[in-house]
């Protein structure tokens, strides 16, 4: 009991120790920001990896596969599968209204089912909003008002069409339109802290942002180029089609939001050639026609080529984001897809070959990157840690020089050499806890406010550590785990005994007689 | 360790050729050349001698906070009975355990903890002799026990002062106080009044006297004849060894 006492006592009556402790403190603080930090930012990656692309995908890509339609209706009738939907990915060439022209990811997708089975819906960026972005000072952000349109525009964005006026009636008329990444146009121009103001801008040549009247899903237009190829994979001539802008989305993945764009499955499918069509044979010769006059005979229909979509993508009926899971489901795809390849041997891809790809498969590399970058900046943090275990031990190997007559003194009234030891590791404990508290407290400070003391860092010092070119996302991602918080508190606890543990065994050894001597 | 009651005629401690040499470098130095000394129960004794006779080191040894050296073939046997017990022979944890709750140490310059209050100082030794779940069950026992002997030497009302704002006879009495919380057998004072004025000494030695009278069995080293003469015997040290009477 006496070891809690002197605890107690040592703590409140000494700046030492403190410094110990806030050593503690800084240490656990920085671990944990890295991590939470770090792991935002994986758990950022991972949704938005699969925000666009739903839990499994049957991909065979550029030249596709028929009879998918069979395929999704299988899929669909699966008690663990929530959805299906076809899309088509190829690379093209967009034609943007201020005369750029880009290469992006061009998809193709069905409104209404690939909203059932991504968060597509949610992405979209031009719809009615309530409240100002915070920083929104002069509320400039055009969403603000106007909801009669935005509704329309949101509309026609899920399902990729532009409402518009027709020439004579009072009926609307809908035109496939474009879905782009937010930042496809340019027109988007992303503060540095992430925000975008909800005000179309275009740079001029100082440098400087001008407001500009071009609302993309309201007058925009642009043109897609894109490679058709056969089924034998060889290209056909380049098809371009001007779409206008149906909307814009905002995934928060920047290499997504800068270089993808939707478009309608049926008008994707028509430019690559992968719609249905009908397999004719030139006529045989000359015949004669009702008239009675002599004409060539018509081509002769001798079959139907299906049409074919590069991907199905899978929308499992759990809600888990463990990779289990998404493989569980994967292993339940596969299983379907094998007996739909055997019902159609020799006209889908056999399922050999098929690629089925949860989630996290396609996106492993970035994944798997994020987490070998996180566990090498946790170790060389921690690293950087241990010198907190070093900084502990110097102190507290003073402080039992600074108490050898107090250890002699308990060592008279009784103490043994292990309670004398208890007492330093009672106290590297509380040190460590203390350190650990206060270190998380900064943490949870940093953590959650981090995208203000960004933003404040940039506004005052022009320093804008976190560059979402480079870092994908727009915002810096946190996410406070809470396990992930008790071991690095556990760690800091633990380290501060450590360092507490030879100073308390020198106290221990301590002869009492030497002690109570000791000047 | 068997530690039993015994009759007041029975020595509480008894020590037999005891001797101490200290390592300085590659010198030897005996300070206790083979002492022998008996304490009865209830007894008052004085060690007197000069400084350097080895009076200290002697009362460290009956305390159990030094070793006396191993008996060899040249020295014959040596022990250091409390009861039946042989200190020299004890572990460690037993020592430890004879420091907590047979004996009380009074040292000449207090030794109190300065961080604690004149109550906690006291309380401290209490909880040394304790378990952790022993003394919170009994912590307002102890309180009560502590309060009431800081009461006993005159220092009621000192409770929640620290030592540095205490004189130095009042230090001494808290160091008697704590000396007596576990109501040890056996209470060794090393040159109790060494560090205080002549009338603060007095009172400190009438301090011993009552207790004395009131049953405690004690061992006082000291160099001052004055001190020496309220014991029951002196026991007189010279260069390591007993003087005859």
């Amino acid at each position: 009991m006496y070891q809690f006492l002197l605890t107690q006592r040592y703590l409140t009556s000494k700046v030492m120790p403190l410094l110990a402790a806030l050593a503690v403190a800084l240490c656990t603080a920085m671990v944990i920001i890295v991590w939470s930090v770090m792991g935002g930012f994986l758990v950022m990656l991972i949704n938005s990896g699969r925000t666009l692309v739903g839990d499994v995908t049957v991909s065979w890509p550029i030249t596709g596969f028929a009879h998918y339609e069979e395929l999704i209706k299988r899929l669909e009738a699966d008690p663990e599968v929530a959805a299906a939907t076809p899309t088509i990915e190829t690379y093209g060439l967009i034609g943007l209204p201020d005369g750029r022209t880009e290469t992006v990811m061009i998809k193709g997708v069905d409104g209404p089912s690939y909203t059932k089975v991504t968060d597509f819906a949610d992405t979209l960026y031009w719809k009615p909003i309530d409240t100002p972005h915070v920083k929104d000072e002069f509320k400039d952000d055009v969403r603000l008002n106007n909801h009669t349109l935005w509704n329309f525009v949101f509309e026609g964005g899920k399902r990729l069409v532009r409402f518009e006026k027709p020439e004579r009636g009072n009926v609307a008329v809908e035109r496939p339109g474009a879905v782009l990444g937010v930042s496809v146009s340019g027109f988007n121009i992303r503060e540095p802290w992430g925000f975008y103001p909800g005000q179309a801008r275009a740079r001029q040549p100082d440098g400087t942002l001008k407001p500009v009247q071009t609302i993309l899903p309201v007058d925009g237009q642009v043109t897609i180029n894109v490679l058709p190829m056969d089924s034998k994979g060889r290209a056909i001539d380049m098809v371009a089609r001007s779409f206008p802008v149906a909307n814009e989305f905002h995934s928060g993945l920047y290499e997504i939001d800068h270089k993808t764009v939707f478009i309608p499955l049926i008008s994707l499918q028509q430019m690559l050639k992968m719609d249905r069509a009908e397999k004719s044979a030139p006529g045989d010769g000359i015949t004669i026609n009702e008239k009675g006059e002599e004409v060539f005979a018509p081509d002769t229909v001798i079959g139907v080529d299906p049409a074919r979509v590069t991907n199905v993508l899978v929308r499992g009926k759990s809600q888990s984001f463990e990779s289990a899971a998404a493989d569980r489901l994967a292993d339940r795809v596969a299983s379907i897809y094998r007996q739909f390849a055997k019902d159609f041997e020799g006209q889908v891809p056999p399922s050999t070959s098929i690629r089925i790809l949860t989630w996290e498969d396609q996106n492993r590399t970035m994944i798997n990157a994020v987490r070998k970058e996180t566990a090498l900046v946790l170790f060389i943090f921690s690293f950087v840690s241990m010198t907190a275990v070093f900084l502990v031990l110097a102190i507290f190997w003073a402080m039992v020089s600074e108490k050898t007559k107090d250890i002699g003194i308990l060592r008279a009234i009784g103490a043994s050499r292990s309670g004398v030891a208890g007492t330093w590791l009672l106290y590297g404990a509380a040190i460590g806890l203390l350190g650990a508290v206060v270190g998380f407290g900064i943490a949870y400070g940093v953590v959650t406010n981090i995208n203000a003391i960004h933003e404040w860092l940039g506004e005052k010092l022009g320093l804008y550590i976190w560059d979402p070119k480079v870092y994908y996302f727009s915002r810096i991602p946190s996410d406070l785990n809470a396990t992930h918080v008790s071991i690095v508190l556990t760690g800091g606890i633990l380290a501060s005994c450590l360092g507490a543990l030879w100073p308390a065994l020198r106290a221990a050894r301590m002869s009492p007689v030497r002690a109570l001597r000791f000047e | 360790m068997t530690m039993t009651a015994t009759d007041t005629n029975t020595p509480v401690l008894r020590a037999t050729n005891v001797r101490k040499t200290y390592q300085l470098g590659r010198l030897r130095v005996p300070v206790l050349r083979g002492v022998n000394i008996d304490v009865r129960r209830g007894e008052f004794v004085a060690i007197l001698g000069a400084s350097g006779s080895g009076k200290s080191t002697l009362l460290h040894l009956l305390g159990g906070l030094d070793a006396a050296d191993k008996a060899t073939a040249e020295t014959g046997p040596a022990s250091i009975e409390f009861e039946s017990s042989d200190l020299i022979r004890l572990s460690n944890g037993r020592l430890d355990e004879y420091r907590r709750r047979r004996v009380g140490f009074v040292f000449q310059f207090y030794h109190l903890l300065p961080e604690l209050t004149v109550l906690q100082n006291v309380t401290i030794a209490a909880m040394t002799a304790m378990g952790k779940l022993e003394y919170w069950a009994k912590r307002s026992e102890v309180r009560a026990h502590a309060s009431a002997l800081l009461e006993r030497v005159g220092l009621g009302h000192r409770l929640l002062h620290r030592p540095a704002e205490l004189s130095g006879g009042e230090r001494q009495r808290v160091a008697i106080a704590r000396a007596l919380v576990n109501k040890p057998d056996l209470l060794l004072a090393d040159e109790p009044t060494g560090n205080l004025d002549r009338v603060t000494g007095a009172s400190i030695l009438d301090l011993f006297s009552d207790l004395h009278k009131g049953g405690q069995t004690m061992v006082v080293v000291t160099h001052d004849e004055a001190t020496a003469a309220r014991a029951d015997r002196v026991v007189r040290l010279v260069d390591g060894c007993v003087q005859p009477n």
